[in-house]
């Protein structure tokens, strides 16, 4: 049939443009060897993720949160800590220290979220500060000088290399990961529960969604997936010290996010594609010329941005010529009526089937 | 006796600060039937609508749905129960879809869709139903008020009620538009949905109302059928009396 045609068309035209993108950032390091290269790339691959995590609450149920950067300290403390003390597996440590996170979470904010608006953000900030002067006191955690992990020989069990590249991998994997998961949240109910919320939550409760559980949800999520990153973090550099929860590290994964479009799951991919390498370069060509030189023009480039595109470089791209073109000619999408008949379509001959 | 009425609520009053906003109200709502609710602007209308379906709680008084005293239900419990509501300040979810703002309701209330598909499926239905089908891919905020009235209750329907409260649906539109309106409740009505409406046109009151309740000033100041209650004295007072205050208040 016609539909099944075109759509079939489509989804293979599609399965080759994304594949096509995989598979350049497969074989990147096959190619580019500079250790300082792949670095940027595995950045990347964790701002990224930790920036999803953010858009979650940010971008998805309008929640705007800057302390994320506390619960990747938590997961990353979790791992180091239980690692050197208890000689645990880190893979195992890993769930131990999403499930840390996860609690933590759900339990601060609960009460947080009968308080409506700026006071969740405030609450974000003041919870990854008070995290931080706790960590900074106390003897268990290191104080300000932190704690390691054990250097040794490469295992994959440990999760522990001396090159760069296994990690330039792993961060792959996760970020392909929490963009598949993010996806999926996306389009089901949770999903449209917390767009529900963001767009307006008496409306929201009118068509019977409990707009505290789902924030609390939201948050769990966003911090579980913040701990994991924590978990790669510390496996990646070895070490975790107080630094790694200031409030600057909260803002830098908020910043993806906004510049690729809070409103679309690929906004922190293509904010962080852009963001990172973009900060790195001007680190590395005028930090030294004049010292700060290379934040003020990163400054400028994100005011830039946000007073041009408050929606995104996305939201540009969706009401753009340039998507018109590549959804016609190269991708050959069908019209949304189609897609729709056909989701229709199917849904219909599988309850058919049964 | 009739039988039980599907709403019934006694002695509801809500106090803002000093205010009091809706005083000493009692009524009930036939099952099956529509209700209608009139009283001049600030007379605590909406406000009542705001208790019963639970976004404000009571200061006093009590609220049954079916016999079962429900005044402690929060809002997000309402479509569980089968009642939904709609906005006068419309609340359309603004950069969703039509289709999207009525699949989110598909998700939720006693009816919960429980694939993407099925949800898809009865949003279209409702769409159809509610003339808004066309539109199904324009985000709500691009849209008109006659449309986004017409989403507000297309939004509400989604979750399949048995009762539906209607807060003004018919504020800002046309008299082509009003009848179109006027129409699509009749509709609802007849598919077995009670229906309590506050409304302001008469003319909409009048044709569809069996029975009629008159706010003023948060009391209840008549009941009855729309003719009963056009012919009382005291009503008519209040009418001809907003009115002039209306037109000095233009002049
Ligand atoms: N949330 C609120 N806080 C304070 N006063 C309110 C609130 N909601 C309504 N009021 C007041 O209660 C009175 C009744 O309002 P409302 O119920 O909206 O009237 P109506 O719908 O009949 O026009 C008005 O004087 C209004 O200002
Ligand atoms: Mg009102």
């Amino acid at each position: 049939m016609d539909v099944k045609k075109a759509v079939s068309g489509y989804r293979r035209n599609l399965t080759i443009v994304v594949g096509a993108l995989l598979a350049v950032f497969l074989v990147l390091p096959l190619i580019v060897k500079t250790p300082y290269i792949i670095n940027i790339f595995i950045l990347v691959f964790y701002i990224s993720t930790m920036s999803m995590a953010w858009n979650i609450l940010g971008g998805m149920t309008g929640q705007n949160s800057l302390g994320l950067a506390a619960y990747m300290g938590i997961g990353a403390y979790t791992v180091c800590l239980i690692v050197t003390k208890l000689n645990w597996n880190p893979w195992v440590v890993s769930i131990l220290a999403m499930l840390v996170t996860g609690l933590i979470a759900g339990v601060i904010f609960f009460p947080c979220f009968i308080l409506k608006g700026p006071y969740f953000t405030l609450v974000s900030i003041a919870f990854a500060e008070s995290m931080r002067q706790f960590i900074i006191n106390s003897e268990f955690f290191g104080r300000a000088s932190g704690v390691g992990l054990p250097f040794g020989e490469d295992s994959f069990l440990q999760f522990r290399f001396a090159s760069k590249v296994p990690y330039y991998y792993a961060g792959l994997i996760m970020m392909v990961a929490v963009y598949a998961i993010m996806k999926r949240i996306d389009n089901t109910k949770i999903g449209f529960a917390l767009k529900t919320i963001r767009e307006d939550e008496d409306a929201a409760a009118a068509i019977g969604i409990n707009p505290t559980k789902y924030k609390v949800i939201a948050v769990v999520i966003s911090a579980v997936i913040a701990g994991f990153v924590g978990f790669f973090y510390a496996s990646y550099i070895r070490y975790v010290d107080p630094d790694l929860m200031v409030q600057a590290k909260s803002t830098e994964f908020v910043l993806p996010a906004v510049v690729g479009g809070a409103a679309y799951v690929e906004g922190p991919l293509v904010g962080g594609l852009i963001m990172i390498p973009l900060s790195e370069f001007l680190r590395a060509n005028f930090a030294r010329v004049l010292p700060g030189i290379n934040m003020i023009m990163y400054a400028v480039v994100l005011l830039v941005v946000i007073r041009f595109r408050p929606s995104g470089i996305l939201g540009w791209y969706m009401d753009s010529n340039f998507k018109k073109f590549i959804d016609e000619k190269i991708l050959k999408k069908p019209s949304l009526d189609v897609l729709e008949e056909y989701q229709m379509m199917n849904y219909e001959s599988r309850k058919g089937g049964k | 006796m009739s039988e039980k009425p599907v709403i019934e609520v006694v002695g509801l009053t809500k106090r803002f600060k000093g205010l009091t906003a809706v005083n000493d109200v009692s009524f009930s709502v036939r099952k099956g039937g529509i209700t209608g609710m009139i009283g001049p602007n600030g007379a605590g209308k909406s406000t009542t609508f705001n208790m019963i379906c639970g976004y404000y709680p009571p200061t006093e008084g009590k609220i049954y749905y079916n016999g079962e005293d429900i005044t402690n239900k929060r809002a997000y419990e309402y479509t569980n129960m089968k009642i939904a509501r709609t906005f006068q300040i419309m609340k359309p979810l603004k950069n969703l879809t039509v289709l999207d703002n009525v699949i989110a309701s598909c998700y939720f209330g006693h009816a919960a869709a429980k694939s993407r598909e099925e949800a898809t499926e009865r949003a279209i239905e409702v769409l159809k139903f509610t003339g808004l089908y066309e539109k199904r891919h324009v985000l709500s905020k691009e849209m008109g008020t006659p449309d986004q009235k017409r989403l507000e209750m297309a939004r509400a329907l989604a979750t399949k009620p048995e009762v539906l409260f209607l807060d003004e649906n018919m504020a800002g539109l046309n008299p082509t538009e009003t009848a179109e309106a006027i129409e699509l409740i009749r509709k609802i009505n007849e598919s077995g949905v009670t229906i309590l409406l506050i409304e302001h046109i008469m003319q909409a009151v009048v044709s569809l109302c069996e029975k009629v309740i008159v706010l003023h000033h948060g009391e209840k100041i008549a009941e009855g059928t729309p003719e009963e209650v056009m012919n009382d004295p005291y009503v008519m007072e209040v009418y001809l009396g907003t009115k002039s205050e209306d037109k000095k208040e233009g002049e």
